[in-house]
């Protein structure tokens, strides 16, 4: 029964220099069974993912780690670990070798030393089960993110293993992607039996497996079902992890003195838990009120199109005809699918890419007269932290500066300025950007384009890749911008719950239109208009429905977390 | 931006069938025989041979093209001065030291069609092998290599490898080169210098970039069970079956016509 049994298992990572090092791995004991599907939570640095290295071997801690029957210390059977237990990891392109599918597919049966003629139903077999045969002659580098990871994932089958370890396979995708990943996990769990160890941070991939790990300083600090785990919302939070939306729903609840399960996670069984309850008759909910915008038009696209590659084979219209304002102190969620010609758009509009036609106005000028105006427009790119040279922090936030030719002095504020407003002070300064955390890596990033001064700032994915308690920082970081320093804000984003908290204004881009452009009251309150666009539905704003449905008259505001639970406790019987 | 590298043309066709070794000799085989033609005869014969090969790998003769695009200024100047330097054959037309003769002429013909040949007859190995077909070709014609110490199996794996990342690396540099704009660096403009104080804040990114791929592929390669050559086999069972001893036959006997032609006409 039992697949990976492990007993007091330590590791450290070697020291570096002055850093303390700490236990990656403190005094842990384990057991998977044959057929689990364990998902793993921890922030980062928890030690989540050297513990997924250790069931591959890749990592041997110290203590007694078991897997599959074989003792992980001895050396000689490192390879049969390796067989039996298949890694996935989190960045697609780093683990692809082959320049063509099938044969990436072929590589881990090949250094097995399988037959060729049982190879080769292999790599059939394997593409089969991740839906990825009609791409078998592909090249990688032409396909998206979730089918890099599905075509990882069919290399690690055709090693016909008995557990995946998935490493945060889902980080780097997009929620078209992250979905054709977690069906295929699920699939091949339902219909192979493989065991499963999961390792991420989003907490309703989590929820759908059916033991939960959180790991927290080197140890495991829960482990259960996931239902059980995440209703203790305290805990959860202390461990700076986030729990499903309708587990914190029921859990304020709860707090107000409502008589609800504490455990749930779905919307349907809100919805039901909801009804016993029992709504009033009559019941007010009181609309926030909205800071008025000011009209001032800070910039302006006209009629801009943009071409990819014209007059060539690879043509195609990555935008068609664009008009958009934006006004002082908004703050834009520009949503829509990967190739939906967001990206370009927010290059086009900070001038780093020449309209094919129309053009850019900020304040009324076109922002390709002068170099000067588009560093009035900042834009923060995905995976900002890659951008990152300098030797020092300091250095890292002066650079923009320093290419504008500002002076010392000026250049001494400034970087202090930025540095502040994404909470890191003089502490940082000297410290190499290359030694920080992911966030803190980020937070320089987004401190580098601050400095500029923009009116404007646009971000690409701001959040993406991080754990949740980095996320909220950054996120509200990026709040206090818009309300301390009166900054405009353009952020793109694949989730839509932020989008639905913090943004004034929605732009939903499509096949390189807008497909909408307006208040997100609109459009979050209308779940139909969300299909139609192909968008995901917030959670909240599925409960409503739910609830609407039943004939309960839920106002259309109510699709954030913090409005269901302001609408539940007015609104339900106590 | 997507790039094509290796201009591998993955479709199915009998020449894409072949084995990488006997496309690797064949092109050996077919350069031979284009160096030694010199009539219009053995051209005509090689350019229809040339192009029963193309037709036969059901790739878009466009793409054979697009391959000589690049090296069409370096044909046309070498036309250029065959037809205007040679001193050979009867003078056509003159001015100053200019003179077109018209062994000039033929000469830049031959020198052109012999070009084109060349380059669109090597195009069939690489549209219609993948780069890992033919790391593993030459890998297998190497082999004997090994025997004196040469890690033949590992140069091929870092070519594969190599030709791997190019569109990855590309496209990272592409992002960094934008983002790094976007922090006001000027890359179109500036003197020498200043040109080449800017490739800092892209090598140093594009370098950190690659090591830590480096790193995360290296411990993927591990985790998939790879430890060298050692007990490895391949999927594609590289024996020569009958249309590759078929193929081979067909490459000798063309080197040998043009041959023949080159000694007979």
């Amino acid at each position: 029964m039992c697949f990976i049994d492990g007993k007091n298992l330590c590791y450290k990572y070697g020291v570096y220099g002055d850093e303390k090092s700490t236990n990656a791995l403190n005094d842990i004991n384990i057991k998977i069974n044959r057929g689990e599907f364990v998902a793993v939570l921890g922030h980062n640095g928890s030690g989540k993912s050297t513990l997924a290295k250790t069931f591959n071997a890749l990592i041997i801690p110290e203590g007694d780690l078991v897997i599959n029957g074989l003792d992980a210390e001895k050396e000689e059977n490192i390879w049969e670990i390796r067989k039996s237990v298949g890694m996935v990891f989190q960045n697609p392109d780093n683990q692809i070798i082959a320049s063509v599918v099938e044969e990436d597919a072929a590589f881990g049966p090949e250094n097995l030393g399988v037959k060729p003629e049982e190879i080769v139903k292999r790599v059939e077999f394997a593409l089969e089960n991740v839906g990825m045969t009609e791409y078998r002659l592909s090249e990688p580098s032409h396909l998206s993110g979730g089918q890099k990871q599905r075509i990882a994932i069919a290399g690690i089958l055709a090693m016909m293993p008995e557990c995946i370890v998935l490493d945060e396979p889902t980080a780097m995708l997009d929620p078209i992607g992250r979905r054709e990943v977690m069906q295929t996990i699920e699939k091949l769990k339902r219909e192979k039996n493989i065991t499963v160890v999961l390792i991420t941070h989003f907490m309703d991939e989590a929820a759908k497996a059916e033991r939960l790990i959180v790991m927290n300083e080197g140890k495991i600090a829960e482990d259960g079902k996931p239902k059980d785990v995440f209703a203790d919302v305290r805990k959860m939070k202390e461990l700076r992890l986030d729990v499903p939306y309708m587990t914190e729903i029921a859990y304020e609840l709860k707090n107000c003195g409502f008589n609800i399960k504490e455990d749930i996670s779905e919307c349907g069984e809100m919805a039901e838990e909801l009804l016993k309850i029992g709504f009033k008759e009559k019941f007010v909910f009181e609309k926030e009120k909205k800071e008025k915008v000011r009209d001032e038009v800070i910039l302006k696209t006209e009629n801009l199109s943009y071409i990819y590659e014209e007059n060539s084979v690879f043509e195609k219209k990555a935008l068609d005809n664009i008009n958009i304002e934006i006004r002082k102190g908004e703050f834009i969620g520009l949503i829509g699918h990967t190739g939906s010609g967001k990206s370009t758009l927010t290059q086009i509009m900070n001038g780093l890419i020449k309209p094919s036609s129309g053009r850019v106005l900020f304040k009324g000028r076109d922002i390709s007269d002068d170099k000067k105006i588009r560093m009035k427009i900042g834009l923060i790119f995905q995976y900002p932290e890659y951008q990152l040279f300098e030797i020092n922090v300091f250095d890292e936030v002066a650079f923009a500066l320093k290419n504008m030719g500002a002076d010392e002095e000026e250049i001494k504020e400034r970087v202090k300025e930025a540095l502040a407003a994404v909470d890191m002070g003089e502490e940082y300064y000297e410290k190499s950007p290359f030694g920080l955390s992911g966030g803190e890596k980020r937070r320089v990033a987004i401190a580098s384009i601050l400095v500029m001064q923009p009116e404007i700032l646009i971000l690409d994915e701001p959040t993406a890749g991080l754990d949740p308690k980095t996320r909220d920082d950054i996120m509200k970081n990026i709040v206090k911008m818009k309300n301390e320093m009166g900054m405009t804000v353009v952020m793109v984003s694949h989730s839509m719950e932020d989008i639905a908290e913090i943004a004034d204004r929605v732009i939903v881009m499509k096949n390189g239109k807008t497909a909408y452009d307006g208040e997100k009251e609109d459009i979050f309150g209308d779940n139909e208009k969300m299909k139609n666009m192909g968008l995901d539905i917030p959670k909240c704003a599925m409960l409503a429905e739910i609830l609407r449905n039943k004939g309960i008259d839920v106002p259309k505001e109510v699709f954030t977390v913090k409005n269901t639970i302001k609408f539940l406790k007015g609104a339900l019987v106590k | 931006m997507k790039i094509t590298i290796g201009r591998h043309y993955p479709v199915e066709s009998p020449i894409h069938r072949l084995d990488a070794r006997v496309k690797i000799v064949g092109v050996f085989l077919y350069v031979t025989a284009i160096f030694i033609a010199k009539g219009a005869a053995e051209y005509a014969v090689a350019a229809i041979f040339t192009f029963i090969v193309i037709y036969m790998t059901n790739v878009p003769v466009k793409m054979f093209l697009s391959g000589f695009k690049n090296l069409a200024v370096i044909i046309f100047f070498t036309a250029i001065l065959n037809i205007f330097f040679s001193n050979e054959g009867n003078v056509i037309w003159k001015a100053g030291i200019l003179k077109i003769t018209d062994m000039g002429i033929v000469t830049a013909i031959r020198l052109t069609v012999r070009l084109l040949l060349l380059v669109i007859g090597s195009s069939v190995l690489t549209l219609t092998t993948s780069p890992m077909e033919l790391t593993y070709g030459l890998e297998s014609l190497l082999k004997p290599l090994k025997k004196v110490g040469v890690p033949v199996h590992e140069i091929a794996m870092m070519i594969s490898i190599a030709i791997r990342f190019i569109p990855t690396l590309t496209e990272e540099l592409e992002k960094i080169k934008k983002a790094q704009s976007a922090r006001g660096v000027d890359f179109e403009s500036g003197n020498f210098m200043q040109r080449a104080k800017n490739f800092i804040p892209l090598l140093v990114p594009l370098f950190i970039s690659s090591f830590r791929r480096a790193d995360e592929l290296a411990m993927a390669m591990e985790s998939r069970g790879y430890r060298g050559d050692e007990g490895r086999t391949r999927m594609k069972k590289y024996l020569l079956n009958v249309q590759d001893k078929r193929a081979g036959i067909i490459m000798v006997v063309f080197l040998v016509i043009i041959i023949l032609m080159r000694i007979l006409i």
